[in-house]
């Protein structure tokens, strides 16, 4: 399959401080998840692939595209949706005005083409009965759906989500992962995060990446068999483990090499996170 | 073109013509705001609208309609805008930027106090020197609060929009500088007694916010334009301790002076269009 995104040797420093270490991929149409600790530098491998910010090296392209060159990057940007870590608004903008703003940024002359298309994703993400209302009166939730529309106008191949359901009580987080969803079919979207539960129920590719490069690239599955064998129970916290953390239960979850004769426990995305951040040398310990 | 209503019996309605090319949806705006906003509150209209349209051009404009209802209202700006041909999105993006709007009433702001310290410095001495010392910086201002990322809550997401971000600059830059000139043009103007004299600020106002611009993206929003402020009070101090403490005119605003502005001001814009990539790309720093 033809890649969206092929990137290949990225490197950025911020002075002394190496935000990302030869960073190469390719993504393909789907959801890809991209988790990691604070900073692992998700963000600044997104804001790059997003042409926010130059690499210092490396080179890649998206749907065929070159951003190295004025002309290549904005091809790139009109195929390209980008949802910030933390979206800014016009807070007294409505909902309808402000994706209509991002619209015009985005190009789209005719008024009456646009407003149709902000009509489209403004019902894309369920806030077609709340387009008139002032964003400063929306909750949390909505607002970030908001912000999902905007990155959806002009239907773009390549979508970028960085950690969008932080701060989302559990609700919201399930109805903005099904949006999630919705929104990578026939499209190739990388979602930052920092919770593998995001990346268990949308994912069909994982990336792990800790001090700026990738650690892991893989299926979900692939990630959790990283951990098999090396998961177990214990009534007491095991000094030898990696991490270990008190269960609902009452038992204690560990991970690492388990001693002889420990009780082994089914692997989950999370353990196997957690052992490849152990190996790249990140602090895990729970 | 334009809307005509004419009269029927007591009331107003819009023109058959009119009405015809909105069921074609070739009515252009303003005309159509009109039309859109008199048709979903007049069923004689609606009625005449039905019998010139076939039913599936009257299909499109019911859908039309429906939209312009939850479209953005264009404000009095905004029209105002359009009606002097700016583009409609233009018009939406410079009606929509509320850091514009503080920068334009920054520079009313401005204006109104430099014109009021000149006019009451204006009784010790009839020179406005005052006036042309502080209004070059009110373009300067006025560009530096439009622009940056600490400003503009949706700096991300303009920068990553195929829009380049030269070219919104521009438009917002060129927006600010026309308020904050054609103000500050008028007040110099308006002052007592200095005739043309109290424009010799335009030059120099110029070639500061063209050299901010083109500073801003090495050296930050904020720093640039400092930095400028500061360089144009030493620029000052050093030309009225040229002049001995006379009464005669302050270098920059000779005609040797004003040339010099004009270089600054053309070398500036040069470099601003040299660097203009530079805003297309967020600033670098920790993410």
């Amino acid at each position: 399959m033809t890649p969206t995104v092929s990137a290949s040797g990225l490197s950025l420093h911020y002075g002394r401080t190496r935000a990302l270490d030869d960073v190469s991929l390719r993504l393909t149409p789907g959801v890809t998840g991209l988790l990691g600790p604070n900073g692992a530098g998700k963000t600044t491998l997104l804001r790059v692939l997003a042409t926010a910010v130059p690499a210092d090296r490396g080179a890649f392209t998206v749907l065929g595209h070159d951003p190295g060159t004025s002309r290549g990057r904005q091809e790139v940007r009109r195929r390209l949706g980008y949802l910030p870590q933390t979206p800014g608004f016009h807070p007294d903008f409505t909902a309808f005005e402000f994706v209509d703003y991002v619209a015009i940024l985005k190009e789209l002359a005719d008024r009456r083409e646009r407003h149709r298309e902000v009509r489209r994703v403004l019902e894309e993400v369920d806030l077609g009965d709340v387009r008139g209302r002032r964003i400063k009166k929306l909750s949390g939730g909505m607002r970030q759906r908001v912000a999902l529309a905007a990155a959806l106008v002009g239907d773009p191949g390549f979508l970028v989500l960085d950690e969008p359901t932080v701060g989302l009580d559990p609700e919201q987080r399930m109805r903005f992962r099904e949006l999630i969803a919705e929104a990578g079919e026939g499209r190739t979207v990388l979602l930052s995060t920092h919770q593998t539960e995001d990346v268990a129920m949308l994912c069909h590719r994982v990336i792990v990446m800790a001090a700026g490069a990738v650690r892991f690239d893989g299926t979900p599955a692939e990630l959790t068999a990283r951990a098999a064998g090396r998961v177990w129970s214990s009534t007491e916290k095991d000094p030898g483990a990696k991490a270990g953390w008190r269960t609902g239960t009452g038992s204690f979850r560990n991970v690492g090499d388990p001693p002889p004769g420990a009780e082994p426990a089914a692997p989950t995305l999370e353990d196997g996170y957690l052992l490849v951040l152990d190996d790249a040398g990140t602090e895990v310990a729970a | 073109m334009t809307i005509e209503d004419s009269r029927r019996g007591d009331a107003w309605h819009v023109d058959e013509d009119d009405l015809r090319a909105y069921a074609r949806g070739e009515l252009a705006a303003p005309a159509l705001w009109s039309a859109d906003a008199h048709l979903t509150a007049c069923a004689t209209c609606r009625g005449t609208l039905a019998a010139v349209s076939d039913t599936a051009a009257l299909d499109a404009g019911w859908e039309r309609l429906d939209a312009e209802l939850d479209a953005p209202r264009p404000g009095r700006f905004e029209r105002l805008l359009v009606r002097c041909g700016v583009g409609d999105g233009t018009a939406r993006l410079l009606a929509a930027t509320p850091v514009l709007r503080r920068s334009w009433f920054g520079a009313l702001a401005a204006v109104l106090l430099v014109t009021f310290l000149v006019a009451v410095a204006a009784g010790a001495a009839d020179r406005p020197t005052l006036f042309l010392a502080c209004a070059p910086l009110l373009p300067l201002v006025s560009v530096a609060l439009a622009y940056g990322p600490a400003l503009d809550p949706t700096h991300e997401m303009a920068v990553v929009s195929p829009m380049h971000g030269f070219r919104l600059l521009m438009i917002r830059a060129v927006a600010v500088l026309v308020v904050a000139l054609g103000v500050g043009g008028l007040a110099s103007l308006a002052l007592p007694g200095f005739g043309p004299a109290a424009l010799a600020w335009l030059l120099p106002g110029l070639a500061l916010a063209t050299t901010g611009l083109a500073l801003a993206p090495r050296l930050g929003p904020v720093t640039a334009p400092s930095v400028l402020v500061v360089a144009w009070a030493l620029v000052l101090l050093a030309a009225d301790a040229a002049r001995g403490g006379g009464e005669g005119t302050l270098a920059p605003f000779t005609a040797a002076g004003q040339g010099v502005s004009g270089l600054v001001a053309a070398l500036g814009a040069g470099l601003l269009f040299l660097f203009r990539d530079r805003f297309d790309v967020f600033a670098r720093g920790p993410a």
